[in-house]
């Protein structure tokens, strides 16, 4: 009775040891990866996120400099990893250099606002002239204003606050002799915060209405 | 007994697909398909649409579903309607899968295919506004873009 389990143990050993040494072979030479996605800050020096997501899961990345890197479909990518600049150069070469001048973008203005109000901070009540003075030189017909809350309360509360923060805008623009049909007003709520938090979080920074000039 | 017999079945069938084909053609023409415009060419560069390659010069209109080529010298930047960024390396092939901007109906979207190459995105005012549709599609992984700006190589896939 003894041999057969031996033989057993012996035939799983083999099994194993072959089977490892298998997945070795083929691991060690160490295939290049075929993809790498790279994160790099907008021209203004903020930074986004990309979400990269394969059959095998997803990573995300926040940080810039930093790469992922995918080998196959059916494998997750890798975990984020600085990239040297040098790297950078052999891997993109000129390439940022072929791209289209940034200056004729839209230009973005950011309006904060009190706790749980449409009042205006101070220091955002400011900046309404330097925004007509842009919509005005750029002769711009389409005007974004988008308005957002912090995380405090329910949703259906802070989508009303932030459709009332993004309409006292639009109101203050439209008093200022800007055109109401080159006003495109939407409010999100506190579905897209720009500092993110946990739910419940009082977070200044999000209070806020984007206005988004073409 | 009969009231639609097979044929009148045919015949209503055959008429609202050829209502249908007319108002969808209606609908292609006025529908402006300019979603964006070459701004930087450097070396050889082109744009397939419909089977047609077009060289790649300063001012060209680009449409949805074009593929976008450069040569092993190529650079080519292009700027969207949403004032998205985009530019390739050498050596490269990028799809325009879908591309939609019209503020006022809110409808964005922008999904772009990469085969190979190496390429630069500057995100624009749909993924500003609509986050949740921006994506950038590799062989490998798909790139969902929250408001940034990234490069990517892809190597061809090989069969």
């Amino acid at each position: 009775m003894r041999l057969p389990k031996i033989l057993f143990i012996a035939w799983i050993l083999w099994f194993a040891l072959t089977g490892c040494s298998a997945k070795r072979d083929v691991i060690v030479p160490s295939q290049a990866s075929r993809d790498l996605i790279l994160l790099l800050p907008d021209p203004d020096g903020k930074v986004g996120t990309v979400h990269v997501a394969t059959k095998g899961g997803s990573q995300i990345l926040d940080k810039p400099g930093y790469a992922v890197e995918v080998e196959d479909i059916s494998k997750p990518p890798s975990v984020p990893r600085p990239v040297e600049e040098k790297e950078m150069g052999d891997l993109f070469g000129h390439l940022l250099s072929a791209q289209p001048d940034p200056a004729s973008r839209f230009i973005l203005f950011l309006f904060y606002f009190e706790h749980d109000t449409a009042k205006l901070t101070h220091e955002s009540k400011a900046l309404m002239a330097e925004v007509l003075r842009t919509i005005k030189s750029r002769k711009s017909g389409e005007v974004f204003v988008v308005g957002h809350t912090d995380l405090v309360g329910t949703e259906g509360y802070n989508t009303a606050l932030s459709s009332r923060r993004a309409n006292h805008v639009r109101g203050l623009l439209v008093s200022n002799g800007i055109k109401p049909n080159a006003l495109l007003v939407s409010f999100y709520g506190k579905a897209r915060p720009l500092v993110p938090t946990k739910d419940e979080v009082p977070e200044p920074r999000n209070r806020r209405v984007e206005v988004i000039v073409r | 007994m009969n009231l639609i017999g097979p044929r009148r079945l045919i015949f209503f069938s055959v008429l609202v697909f050829l209502l249908l084909s007319v108002t969808w053609e209606v609908s292609a023409i006025f529908a402006s398909p300019k979603v964006g415009t070459v701004q930087k060419v450097i070396g050889t560069a082109t744009v397939v649409r419909q089977g047609k390659t077009i060289p790649a010069i300063m001012g060209l209109e680009i449409w949805e579903n074009d593929t976008l080529r450069t040569d092993p010298n190529g650079y080519m930047g292009v700027v969207f309607s949403d004032d998205t960024l985009l530019s390739l390396g050498p050596e490269s092939v990028l799809v325009i899968d879908k591309f939609m901007f019209v503020p006022k109906q809110g409808k964005f979207s922008i999904v772009l295919r990469m085969i190979k190459g190496t390429a630069a995105y500057l995100s624009g005012l749909i993924s500003k506004l609509a986050p949740e549709s921006a994506y950038f599609e590799t062989p490998t992984a798909s790139i969902g873009i929250r408001g940034t700006k990234f490069v990517v190589k892809v190597e061809e896939e090989k069969n």
